[in-house]
C-alpha cells in the first residue's frame, strides 16, 4: 500500500513554469511525485477524478489577517484557517495587523505554535513598529520565523524614523511591507477622490497620495539598499510611480487586493458599509491599470487583504463604518470570474498567488514540479455561484456576499493530505 | 627607537585628530608610555616632568573614567590639574564658548584638555587660545587618546598589528573612539572590519578603508582582536534599533560568537560596559581573552606621554 494521492483527468496549470496542459498528477509523502499526460496510480493510491478541474498549486496569501493574537475578534484563528484551507490558500501569511497585532517575537513563535496543529502551511508577518517611532524587534522577529516585515498598513509618518527602520532591516535582507501613502493626504478619509466621492460627499484621497508614497518609500529604498513591498497598491498614479522605481533598477516589489481587481467605486455607490474598505475603491480607470499590471507583472503579488470584521462595526452609516471584508473564499472565484470575462489571464492571476509569492519569499511550494510541496488546488473554474449562498467557513461580513461569481474550490492539498474537498466531492 | 635617534621633535601643537599622527609620532608615543607603564607599576610613580605647568581638564560632558585618567597623567607628571566639569553653565548664563575660551586662556594655563558634544570644539579651543589642546572626545568626531591608547594595547598584545584583522562592533555611526581608531589602524596597515546594524553605521563606512559587515559571525571570524563598542541607550529609544534584548542577541559578544576568531583574539572595550548587552559578563571578565583593564591602565601612560610631548618634555628630553 503506498497510501499516495492520484488526481486524474485534470488541467494542470503552473504558473511557475507556464505550462497548461491536461493530464495526471501524483502524491506521496508530501511531495510531487509525478506529473503529466498517461500516469498510472499506484497500488493503494486514492484516486480522484478531476473531469477536467483545474489543478494549479495551492494559493499562498501573503496579507490575510485574523482577529488573533491578543483580541477576541468575529473570526479567531481557526476559522481563518479552515477558510483558508476551503480556499485552496496552502500557505497562509497573516498579516503583521493580525489581532492586536504581531509585534514581539512571541507572537511570532505563538503562530509558529499554531501552525504544528494547522492543515494549512501558517507563517506571521513582523511587524515593523510598535510606536510612531519605536522599531519592533524585527531581527528577532526574523529569526522565530516571520518571512517578511511589514508596517502592516499602520503608515510611518516619520520619514527619518523610517530611513533608519530601512537601513536597519536592509541588513538582514528581508522584504520590508509598506503602506504607499501620503500620511496627510489619506488622514480621514474613506473613499476615493473622485466625482462620485464628491457626490456623495465623502471625505477622499487622490489617486496621487498613493503616488507620492510610493516615490517617497521608492527615494528611501535607493538610500538605505532595503526591499520594499510596496502593500496593496490601487491606482494608476501609485503605478506609474512603481514602475519607474523598478526602471532604476531598486529591489521593489508590490501586491494589490483581491477586491480591488472585480470592484470600483461605483460598486460603494449605494454606500453600503460593506464596500468600506481601506484603501478605497477605486476608479473603473484604476482597476483596469490593476488589472494590466497584474498581466504585464509589475504587480508581483495578490493578496486577499482578509479584514474580518465584527458585524457590528459594518452596522453603521458608510462613513463610519470600519473598513474591511473576508475574501479568503473569494480567491479561486474571483480569479476565474476575470478569466471567464476576458480581463485577467487565469494563469496570470495563478502566478500573482502562487510561484511568485514563493519566489518572494523564498518558499519551496508554489510549482507543480516533481519534488516540489504537495500544496494544491484542484477547481471547477466555470462552476457558478453566488457568494456566500451556500455557507461560507468565514462568519465575517463580505464585500462579495451575493455577487455572481463563478469557479469553486473541489479540494485542497497541503503537504500531501487533504485539508478541504467540497461536500460531495471525493468522499 | 628615541627621539634622539630619529632626530624628531615631536612636531604637533595639540592632539586634535587621530588622523594627524604619523607612524613615527606613534613610536615616540609609545617608546614614552611603555616606560611610564613600567613606573607606573611602581611605589614611586611621580616623574616631574610637567612640574610649574598647568593643566586644566575642560569637560562639558559628563564623564570618570576619562578625566581621571587625564588627572592622574597629570599629576603623576607634577603638574598643577585644574578640573572644570562645566556643561552648559557658562553658554546658559549668556557666554560663547569664545567667552569660555578666552577667560580661561587669560589664567594662563599651559595645556588644555577638552572634551565637548560638538564636533571641532578642542580645535576651536586650540585655535582661540593659542593654549596646547587634547581632545578628549568632541561629539562623534575624535577621541585621539582612546585609539592611541588602544592601539598601545593592541600592540603589547600582537606586536605589529600591520596586517592583522581586527573588528570594531557596535555604533560605528554614533562613535568618536571608531573613528578615531580607524585612523590609526589604517595608518598601521592593519585588515579593518566594521560590524553593527545598518542603521548604525555611516552611509559611507565602506569609504574608511575598512570592510564593513552586519552579521558579527561573519565579521569576527579569523580576527586577532575585536574592540566592542558602548551602546548609547537612547539609540532604542530615538528609533535606530529596536531593543537591548534584539541588540544583545544580534549583535552581543560572547564566548561562542568568539570561538569564530583566531584562537588568541583578544576582546577590547572603552568603557564603560552595559553588561549583557553589547558584551557578557563571563567574556568582558576572563582574563584569558579580555584586555579591558590593560586599555585603561594603557590609557594613563599614553596620555603621560601625549602631555609631556606637547610640552615639549619629552622623556628623551629629561633624561641625563
Amino acid at each position: 500500500m503506498s497510501g499516495g494521492i492520484f488526481i486524474t483527468g485534470a488541467r494542470l496549470i503552473d504558473p511557475a513554469s507556464g505550462r497548461d496542459l491536461e493530464g495526471d498528477l501524483r502524491v506521496e509523502r508530501g511531495v510531487i511525485d509525478a506529473i503529466g499526460p498517461g500516469l498510472s496510480p499506484e497500488a493503494g493510491d486514492q484516486i480522484i477524478e478531476a473531469d477536467g478541474a483545474v489543478l494549479s498549486p495551492a494559493l499562498i496569501d501573503i496579507g490575510a489577517r485574523a482577529s488573533e493574537p491578543g483580541r477576541s475578534g468575529i473570526e479567531n484563528l481557526d476559522i481563518t484557517i479552515r477558510a483558508a484551507a476551503a480556499a485552496g490558500v496552502g500557505t497562509l501569511v497573516l498579516s503583521s495587523s493580525s489581532g492586536a497585532g504581531l509585534t514581539r517575537p512571541e507572537d511570532i513563535e505563538w503562530i509558529g505554535f499554531r501552525a504544528l496543529h494547522a492543515p494549512v502551511r501558517l507563517l506571521g508577518a513582523a511587524r515593523t513598529h510598535t510606536q510612531a517611532s519605536e522599531m519592533a524587534e524585527i531581527g528577532l522577529m526574523l529569526r522565530a520565523g516571520a518571512p517578511l516585515v511589514s508596517d502592516g498598513g499602520d503608515l510611518i509618518a516619520d520619514t527619518r524614523f523610517l530611513r533608519n527602520l530601512l537601513s536597519y532591516a536592509s541588513a538582514f535582507d528581508a522584504w520590508v511591507g509598506l503602506t504607499a501613502e501620503d500620511m496627510h493626504l489619506s488622514a480621514g478619509t474613506v473613499a476615493h477622490e473622485s466625482a462620485m466621492a464628491v457626490r456623495l460627499g465623502l471625505s477622499a484621497r487622490p489617486g496621487i497620495s498613493q503616488r507620492l508614497g510610493v516615490e517617497r518609500l521608492a527615494a528611501l529604498a535607493e538610500l538605505t539598499g532595503a526591499r520594499i513591498l510596496f502593500e496593496r497598491l490601487t491606482t494608476a498614479d501609485g503605478l506609474d510611480a512603481m514602475k519607474t522605481a523598478r526602471k532604476r533598477g531598486l529591489d521593489v516589489a508590490a501586491s494589490a487586493p483581491l477586491t480591488h481587481l472585480l470592484f470600483n467605486e461605483v460598486d460603494m455607490g449605494g454606500l453600503d458599509p460593506a464596500y468600506r474598505l481601506d484603501p478605497p475603491l477605486r476608479s473603473e480607470a484604476d482597476r483596469q491599470a490593476l488589472l494590466a499590471a497584474i498581466a504585464a507583472g509589475l504587480i508581483d503579488v495578490i493578496v486577499s487583504d482578509h479584514t474580518p470584521v465584527a458585524l457590528e462595526a459594518k452596522a453603521n452609516p458608510f462613513s463610519d463604518a470600519a473598513p474591511g471584508s473576508a475574501n479568503l473564499e473569494a480567491l479561486i472565484p474571483v480569479l476565474c470570474t476575470l478569466d471567464a470575462d476576458g480581463q485577467l489571464p487565469l494563469m496570470a492571476g495563478l502566478k500573482a498567488l502562487t510561484s511568485n509569492p514563493a519566489e518572494l519569499l523564498g518558499l519551496p511550494q508554489g510549482r507543480l514540479e516533481e519534488g516540489a510541496p504537495a500544496d494544491l488546488v484542484l477547481f471547477a473554474p466555470d462552476m457558478p455561484n453566488v457568494y456566500g449562498k451556500d455557507g461560507l467557513e468565514s462568519p465575517a461580513p463580505s464585500a462579495f456576499s451575493g455577487r455572481r461569481l463563478q469557479g469553486r474550490v473541489l479540494l485542497s492539498v497541503v503537504d500531501g493530505a487533504m485539508v478541504y474537498a467540497r461536500p460531495g466531492f471525493a468522499e | 627607537m628615541g627621539q634622539g635617534e630619529y632626530s624628531y621633535t615631536f612636531p604637533h601643537r595639540g592632539l586634535i585628530a587621530a588622523s594627524a599622527l604619523n607612524r613615527v609620532d606613534l613610536e615616540l608615543i609609545f617608546d614614552s608610555a611603555r616606560a611610564h607603564l613600567t613606573r607606573n607599576r611602581t611605589e614611586d610613580k611621580k616623574h616631574p616632568s610637567l612640574k610649574g605647568l598647568t593643566v586644566i581638564n575642560l569637560f562639558f560632558e559628563a564623564s570618570t573614567r576619562t578625566l581621571a585618567s587625564f588627572e592622574i597623567a597629570a599629576k603623576r607628571l607634577g603638574a598643577d590639574v585644574v578640573n572644570f566639569s562645566a556643561g552648559n553653565a557658562s553658554l546658559k548664563k549668556g557666554e560663547t564658548l569664545a567667552d569660555t575660551a578666552n577667560t580661561l586662556a587669560a589664567m594662563q594655563p599651559d595645556l588644555l584638555v577638552v572634551r565637548h558634544q560638538s564636533p571641532g570644539a578642542a580645535d576651536f579651543f586650540q585655535r582661540t587660545t593659542g593654549i596646547s589642546t587634547i581632545n578628549a572626545g568632541d561629539g562623534a568626531n575624535e577621541h585621539p587618546t582612546q585609539a592611541l591608547l588602544d592601539l598601545f594595547t593592541l600592540s603589547e598584545h600582537l606586536g605589529d598589528v600591520g596586517g592583522k584583522r581586527i573588528a570594531i562592533v557596535g555604533d560605528i555611526l554614533h562613535s568618536r573612539v571608531a573613528r578615531s581608531n580607524v585612523a590609526l589602524l589604517s595608518l598601521m596597515n592593519a585588515d579593518i572590519r566594521l560590524c553593527g546594524p545598518a542603521s548604525l553605521l555611516p552611509a559611507d563606512a565602506d569609504r574608511w578603508g575598512a570592510s564593513v559587515f552586519h552579521s558579527v559571525e561573519a565579521a569576527i571570524e579569523g580576527c586577532d582582536a575585536v574592540m566592542v563598542l558602548r551602546l548609547q541607550r537612547e539609540r532604542m529609544s530615538s528609533g535606530l534599533i529596536p531593543s537591548a534584548r534584539e541588540y544583545a542577541a544580534i549583535y552581543g559578544l560572547d564566548h561562542a560568537r568568539l570561538s569564530l576568531a583566531n584562537q588568541d583574539c583578544i576582546v577590547m572595550h572603552p568603557g564603560p560596559m552595559n553588561r549583557g548587552i553589547e558584551i557578557t559578563s563571563a567574556l568582558a571578565d576572563d582574563k584569558g581573552v579580555s584586555v579591558i583593564l590593560d586599555q585603561v591602565e594603557a590609557g594613563v601612560a599614553v596620555r603621560m606621554a601625549v602631555l609631556e610631548l606637547l610640552a615639549g618634555r619629552g622623556m628623551q628630553e629629561m633624561m641625563p
